[in-house]
């Protein structure tokens, strides 16, 4: 993956689309390539680019200091479209609109007495994995689909259509989660908006303009010392980006807290997704960068559900969603009892959810203003391995490769010896297990079995270690 | 016998979109003429013996995709009839321009799988407007339009024709699956071109 040369970037910048893979990187999955899976051009990426912004997107593309950038993409947003996701989509009404468009979706033709929301099933992820389009709406304009992937935890990696224009309603969600926890986010000379960190092997990084913020930059950077020329790039070009916001998941939050890395950041706030954060980790991240971490509880296939800056109950965004919780018979609990958090979500065009079982749990609290909050919440475990030479390797990387060799679910666990045993449903065994043997440098044992079902009921947990508390 | 709703699916599977379609028809041969010779079709043709992969292996050197599912007498007799306007060519005359092409064989599916299982093709021979149905599904995915008709007015006259779209819950159900190729489609079209930025973890 490393191009000290920089030979991979074309004049601009950019990534090359025939890059080729590191013969020296056994373990390199295709589409991580440089380039391999950018085609447009930036007039396309950024329909409102002038040449101050091209110019800006340039200089972080070439930036002495930059990793290897592997990706190349925008938020493809015209000048109207820029204006309409600047504000959130009106909730007057929302939910009966809602199931309306939910009882023309094919998953539910056929079926009758659909009145109110406690009328329709609970719906999960299996249901999206056996046909996501009995979910898209028939006349949905298919033109702003993007294609979205979510590895989920129960493994079988699930393909779902986004909406170009959610997608950039994100980012000013973020700067309402922002402005609500007392942070003033708007655009500051040269400084990255934004940066989004990753920790991983492998991963799609790039740099990007965000049209609706006065096309300031912002950059999806792994921290994998792999992934940069020199060790000391990463906290040179990180301290001359200087970014106003940090997103990440727990893991590559705790990363930003390196020697030399805490010290070059100051950030206005910190976001962390994806899995669960610790009460520890929170605190440690707010002693050390002065600023609000907000935490935010989300799917791929709902949007974001709720957040919090506190390690108090979260609270639901106000915004098209709706949360219940349910028994294990999908039956609505009290409130105040612990249950599957199921979610109602409207963000998205392309993908109306009603009921949707997110797996997790927690149990629904009124908070003191009256807002709703989810307290009490499980779910989105992460864990670490432990590599024959005591390296911790982050449980995204296993999955990356189980899913590169065909598995469809799993569950591996690592002993106290170090030793691994892994339990997959479908892909190809030998490879799994030397793809996980050369990533860990620890003895790996295969079993194949047949059915998802046969990993566990509910929502099996994909990854242990006896190796790690 | 395999239900109406499988074998549109199966249908849907293989066919391009009807949108597609349309954009791509050039002008073919007069409409009257295809249904005349439809109806001329000889008795052998639907015999409950014949082999379809036989027949279509004969006439066109290759199995029609239709042939996989001959066991049900309509898809048989849908794919014979189709096989008959595609022999006829050599054995009566060619039509003008002649049917023979990339997509022939698509036009036989298209009456073995997405009429037959709504129209009974016995019903094509003894029914005038049954048959301009046929006829016209049938031309339509060989990758034309009637002679002397532009694409607005047959796409409207072959809607009017459609007994699938007659049919309310078939229609439902094939208007599904044709969603669910669309969306297929659509998602490989989103992967090869690229992504989005996105700004956080989900």
């Amino acid at each position: 993956m490393s191009d000290p040369d920089g030979l991979l970037l074309g004049a601009g910048g950019e990534p090359e689309p025939a890059a080729v893979p590191d013969p020296d990187d056994p373990l390199a999955l295709g589409e991580y390539r440089p380039g391999s899976a950018a085609v447009l051009t930036d007039a396309e990426r950024w329909p409102t680019l002038d040449a101050e912004a091209a110019a800006r997107l340039h200089r972080w593309r070439t930036h002495p200091a930059a990793p290897t950038w592997v990706h190349a993409t925008g938020d493809r947003l015209t000048a109207e479209a820029v204006e309409r996701t600047r504000r959130p989509l009106p909730l007057e009404g929302w939910l009966d609109d809602h199931l309306a468009i939910a009882r023309r979706l094919p998953f539910y033709r056929g079926r009758a007495g659909l009145a109110t929301l406690a009328d329709f099933p609970p719906i999960g992820r299996a249901d999206l994995v056996a046909d996501v389009s009995a979910f898209v709406p028939l006349d949905a304009d298919l033109d702003r689909l993007l294609h979205g992937t979510s590895s989920g935890s129960t493994g079988a990696a699930l393909v779902i259509p986004d909406d170009v224009e959610e997608v950039a309603r994100g980012f000013h969600l973020l700067v309402d989660l922002a402005r609500r926890a007392g942070v003033e986010w708007t655009p500051d000379a040269e400084r990255l908006a934004l940066v989004w960190v990753l920790q991983q092997r492998q991963a799609f990084t790039y740099v990007s303009l965000i049209s609706g913020f006065a096309h300031r930059a912002m950059a999806r950077v792994n921290l994998d010392r792999r992934a940069w020329g020199v060790a000391s790039d990463r906290s040179r070009f990180l301290a001359e980006a200087d970014p106003q916001v940090i997103s990440g998941n727990p893991t590559s939050l705790a990363e930003l807290l390196s020697d030399d890395l805490r010290g070059v950041l100051r950030p206005l706030a910190l976001f962390s997704g994806a899995m669960a954060l610790s009460g520890p980790l929170r605190a440690e991240l707010e002693a050390a960068f002065a600023c609000p971490v907000i935490d935010v509880y989300g799917l791929h296939e709902t949007r974001p559900i709720a957040a919090r800056t506190d390690d108090g109950p979260f609270r639901v965004l106000d915004r098209r969603v709706l949360v219940e919780i349910l028994d294990a018979e999908g039956r609505p609990v009290p409130e105040g009892t612990m249950g599957e958090i199921v979610v109602t979500a409207g963000e998205n065009p392309l993908l109306p959810l009603v009921r949707y079982r997110t797996g997790d749990v927690g149990r629904l609290v009124r908070l003191a203003d009256g807002g709703m909050g989810i307290a009490d919440f499980e779910g989105r475990e992460h864990t670490e391995f432990v590599t024959g030479s005591g390296v911790r390797v982050p449980s995204v990387d296993l999955t990356q490769q189980l899913q590169s060799h065909g598995a469809l679910g799993w569950s591996v666990v690592q002993g106290a010896s170090g030793a691994v045993a892994a339990t997959v449903v479908g892909g190809e065994a030998e490879r799994i297990r030397e793809a996980l043997e050369r990533l860990l440098d620890q003895p790996v044992e295969v079993t194949r079995v047949e059915r998802l079902i046969d990993l566990g009921e509910g929502k099996p947990r994909r990854f242990r270690s006896a190796v790690i508390a | 016998m395999a239900d109406a709703d499988e074998l549109l699916q199966v249908w849907s599977s293989l066919a391009p979109p009807e949108r597609e379609t349309w954009a791509s028809a050039r002008p073919g041969p007069p409409l009257d003429a295809v249904a005349a010779r439809l109806s001329s079709v000889p008795r052998s043709f639907l015999d409950d013996d014949v082999s379809i992969a036989a027949l279509s292996g004969d006439i066109a050197g290759v199995a029609c995709a239709s042939a996989a599912y001959a066991e049900d007498a309509r898809v048989r007799r849908g794919a014979a009839i189709g096989l008959w306007l595609l022999a006829s060519e050599e054995l009566v005359e060619p039509f003008a321009p002649p049917l023979a092409g990339p997509w022939a064989l698509r036009a036989v599916d298209s009456l073995a799988l997405r009429v037959a299982p709504v129209v009974d093709p016995l019903d094509w021979l003894a029914d005038d407007e049954r048959r301009e149905e046929a006829a016209r599904t049938f031309l339509l995915w060989a990758g034309f339009v009637p002679a002397g008709e532009d694409r607005e007015t047959a796409r409207a006259l072959w809607q009017a024709r459609d007994s699938l779209r007659r049919s309310s819950a078939l229609a439902e159900a094939y208007a599904a699956y044709e969603h669910r190729e669309e969306i297929a489609r659509r998602l490989a079209e989103a992967r090869a071109k690229e992504a989005a930025a996105r700004y956080s973890s989900e």
